[in-house]
């Protein structure tokens, strides 16, 4: 018997993958997203969190950059 | 046609911008006239404030090297045959804001101006070669802007006589108009002798005649006498650089000449001082000296000049151009020492007429003129002194002193100078410094506690003629370790951040791999610096090479150096914070920062000082020579960490000097593997376990003292509102004067002395 779910492949850099791993485990058990975690730069999640996935990454990066300011 | 039906299509799409994908599809799908209407709802923002495409080109701006814009901006052109006499020009006039290799940016502001009408520009000669230097006809704005700024300069002096301040005018009406702000009122000193309107004529006081005639041929003007009367009040001393503040252009708007006439001074005695045959100032140097000393009188004010670049020669230069006493200050008890050896390299004074002054060498000094050399700490301290210093001090406020030098003013606090300068009288005040940029904004009060910019090198000039070193500067991207970096981001681990993303394997081993190369292939002699001393420890028991941190004994670091300048096995030292200013390596041509104090420029920009100082042959250093470059620095940097944040905001004041930093991705390469450290996961994970067991504060930053601009930037990083306001600038100091009854809001200062309990001023000062 074959059982298909339906999901997102992200692939990433090592780090990138440690920080949705981070984000997975600050979540209640009740929403915890990565299906499987395929190898270091490798997962498969819940379709329904790439958006998330994606501004929460944005926010991480844009914290992390200077702008200067005019 | 289209405009009408652009907008129609164009609306609804923008309307759905929160979908990547709508946006996505709408940059694609449209045609150009599209892309063109979206750039016109852009520049309602702030294209209109910089479009200055109306401005009538002259018909042969094809030969003038400068854009004037509206805004007061100013953009120059490298590259033009005039450019090195615009540069003259417009760096007396105005700020430079950034310097890169082709175009240069300034900006006009009413400090600058008031700069350039201080060393001699009139008003008249600032508009006609600006005009003709431009390629636009001069904006309207810029000339009433440029008249505005300059219009009441000079008419308002601040001389120091027998001790006492004055505030001279020729013109009545204006000490009026100034005595009718409450600060000055306040500031004011009655005595006897004065006219019906209250103010002192010296007209007829024989001492001033003197200077009187000067001043008449000077100008050559024939004015009748009445004319030339000087009105004049006595300020109390105290109150000077309150008094100075409100008189600057962005308050009362007459900004006072501060001028010496040193020549004509009988009254303090002569110091028997000459500059040395050999010493001979470079064009910049003097250039510098000739801003200052303009017109034959000596004025106050800043000249910046890069690390490596010489200020030392231009402050003896001074010195013995004005051959009075003079009061030298330095940051610490190391660059006092090397002042005093630079007075006797290069001036003709005799030994007895130097004077140290720092808590370790206690020289008195009596009589004649002298020259001082000491700390701000041990002028300002305000504690219980010995009663040796206490002596000394008494001297040192007592006299008039010709000179006051100003080593590195950029990190002496604020309220320590206020107290310098409220303490000892001087008629003319030099300020010397590398970077004039802090963290908490309050470089803009040294222009009333010293007096405007006299003169700015540029960075690349000098290093194209071959005076200082030409740095190639990179930023090495480390990409964190999996391990590394899954500890990084848990919530719990937020101390130690820090500590883990400069522990990172990665930047270790790259590290490693630099300091290999640069010994081995290079020959060349390195400074690894680290703040973290947790760090600075791991690394250098690891590479087993010597360091030097704030508790290292003054016998252990000049053991080291010694070593690290004469031996062949010794060519990498590891420094904290303590090699940021005070150590001086001639010898070291590498820099690798591995951690630095979180985003601090000007800390950036004294690290790189470091390696300024030119070395090997000169016709090998200039353009085209035989080593493009031969000082290296380089900045490890974690890859997504904060550290990214810090090291670009730490990097601009460097790159508004013109230098670019290139960015290294791949280092070490892949092949060095196993002979570099930490290269299997075991070795990682012991490294890691350390750096998690370790405490708190044993991974945290070095401390050392006084250093304000550190407390400062911590403040500003919590807050992302304005950093002036958290570190008590701008407004706040205005308020703490304009309220007056002591109820100005204290809650950013916690370490401003005055605003202590009183039974613990007493102990701390």
């Amino acid at each position: 018997m074959v059982n298909a779910i339906k999901g997102v492949f992200i692939s990433c850099d090592i780090p990138m993958a440690q920080y949705i791993i981070n984000m997975n485990a600050s979540v209640p058990a009740s929403d915890k997203f990565i299906i499987h975690i395929l190898d270091s730069t490798h997962m498969f999640v819940q379709p329904q969190v790439e958006q998330m996935i994606r501004s929460q990454i944005a926010k991480f990066r844009e914290d992390n950059t200077y702008v200067k300011p005019n | 046609m289209g405009q009408h039906g652009h907008g129609d299509k164009g609306r609804p799409f923008k309307k759905f911008k929160p979908s990547n994908k709508f946006e996505d599809s709408s940059k694609r799908g449209f045609d150009d006239d599209d892309v063109y209407g979206g750039d016109d709802a852009h520049d309602e923002d702030d294209g209109k404030v910089k479009d200055f495409s109306k401005l009538e080109l002259k018909p042969d701006h094809l030969n003038r090297p400068l854009w004037a814009c509206g805004n007061g901006r100013i953009f120059l052109e490298t590259f033009s045959p005039l450019y090195k006499q615009a540069y003259d020009f417009l760096i007396a006039i105005a700020e430079p804001v950034c310097r890169p290799e082709s175009m240069h940016e300034y900006n006009l502001t009413p400090h600058s101006l008031y700069a350039a009408v201080s060393v001699g520009l009139e008003t008249e000669t600032i508009i006609s070669v600006l005009n003709k230097l431009s390629k636009t006809k001069l904006p309207k704005e810029m000339i009433s802007f440029i008249h505005d700024s300059t219009a009441n300069y000079g008419k308002v002096k601040l001389v120091l006589k027998k001790n006492r301040y004055f505030i001279e005018s020729p013109f009545p009406e204006v000490l009026k108009t100034l005595l009718k702000d409450e600060v000055i009122s306040r500031a004011r000193i009655t005595s006897e002798g004065t006219n019906g309107d209250g103010f002192t004529i010296s007209k007829a006081a024989g001492e001033i005649e003197g200077r009187h005639d000067e001043l008449l041929n000077e100008a050559e003007v024939a004015a009748a006498a009445e004319e030339k009367e000087t009105h004049a009040f006595e300020i109390n001393p105290s109150q000077v650089e309150n008094v100075k503040q409100r008189c600057l252009p962005n308050a009362l708007n007459y900004p006072m000449l501060e001028e010496y006439d040193f020549r004509n001074d009988t009254v303090n005695p002569d110091l028997d001082m000459e500059l040395k045959p050999q010493a001979q100032p470079r064009p910049y140097q003097e250039k510098s000296l000739s801003k200052m000393f303009g017109n034959g009188r000596a004025r106050s004010g800043i000249i910046v000049l890069p690390c490596g670049a010489g200020k030392s020669l231009v402050g003896v230069s001074a010195a013995s151009r004005i051959k009075k006493s003079c009061l030298c200050l330095a940051t610490n008890a190391v660059s006092v020492d090397q002042w005093a050896f630079q007075f006797k390299l290069w001036s003709t004074i005799r030994e007895e007429n130097i004077c140290r002054f720092t808590s370790d060498s206690k020289e008195r000094f009596r009589g004649n003129a002298r020259v001082v050399v000491t700390t701000y700490n041990m002028v300002a301290f305000g504690g219980k002194r010995s009663e040796e210093s206490e002596k000394i001090i008494e001297e040192i406020r007592n006299r008039e002193w010709g000179l006051l030098l100003m080593d590195e003013v950029h990190v002496v606090p604020a309220h320590m100078f206020r107290k310098v300068i409220s303490i000892t009288k001087s008629h003319c005040k030099l300020g010397l410094t590398a970077t004039l940029v802090r963290e908490d904004e309050r470089i803009t009060d040294l222009n009333f506690l010293i007096g405007p910019k006299l003169y700015e090198a540029n960075w690349l000039d000098l290093v194209k003629g071959g005076f200082i070193a030409n740095v190639q500067c990179a930023e090495v991207w480390c990409p964190m370790t999996r391990e590394f970096f899954a500890e990084y981001l848990k919530k719990e681990n937020s101390k130690k951040r820090q500590a883990l993303y400069v522990m990172n394997p990665n930047k270790f081993r790259a590290c490693e791999f630099l300091i290999n190369y640069h010994e081995r292939a290079r020959g060349d002699k390195i400074i690894v610096f680290a703040d973290n001393l947790f760090a600075l420890t791991e690394y250098a028991m690891k590479l087993r090479k010597p360091m030097i941190y704030g508790a290292t004994s003054h016998v252990e670091r000049t053991k080291i150096l010694q070593a690290f300048k004469t031996s062949k096995d010794v060519n990498t030292v590891f420094l904290s914070k303590v090699g940021d200013n005070s150590i001086d390596i001639p010898e070291a041509n590498v820099i690798i920062q591995i951690s630095s104090h979180a985003g601090s420029r000007r800390q950036e920009a004294q690290r790189l000082g470091r390696i300024l100082r030119a070395k090997g042959k000169l016709q090998d250093r200039m353009a085209g020579g035989k080593e493009e470059y031969n000082a290296f620095f380089y900045s490890l940097v974690s890859t997504d960490t904060q550290e990214m944040y810090y090291s670009t905001k730490r990097q601009q004041f460097l790159i508004d000097q013109g230098y670019s930093f290139k960015v290294i991705t791949s280092l070490p390469p892949p092949d060095e593997g196993p002979r570099l450290s930490y290269h299997h996961l075991d070795d990682q994970l012991a490294l890691l376990s350390k750096v998690l067991s370790a405490g708190d504060d044993a991974v945290g930053l070095e401390q050392l003292e006084e250093d304000t601009d550190e407390i400062a930037l911590r403040h500003a990083r919590r807050s992302q509102g304005s950093m002036s306001a958290m570190s008590g600038a701008k407004g706040m100091v205005y308020m703490e004067y304009s309220t007056g009854k002591g109820k100005a809001p204290v809650k950013s200062k916690p370490k401003d002395p005055s605003k202590r309990h009183h039974l613990f001023r007493k102990r701390f000062g």
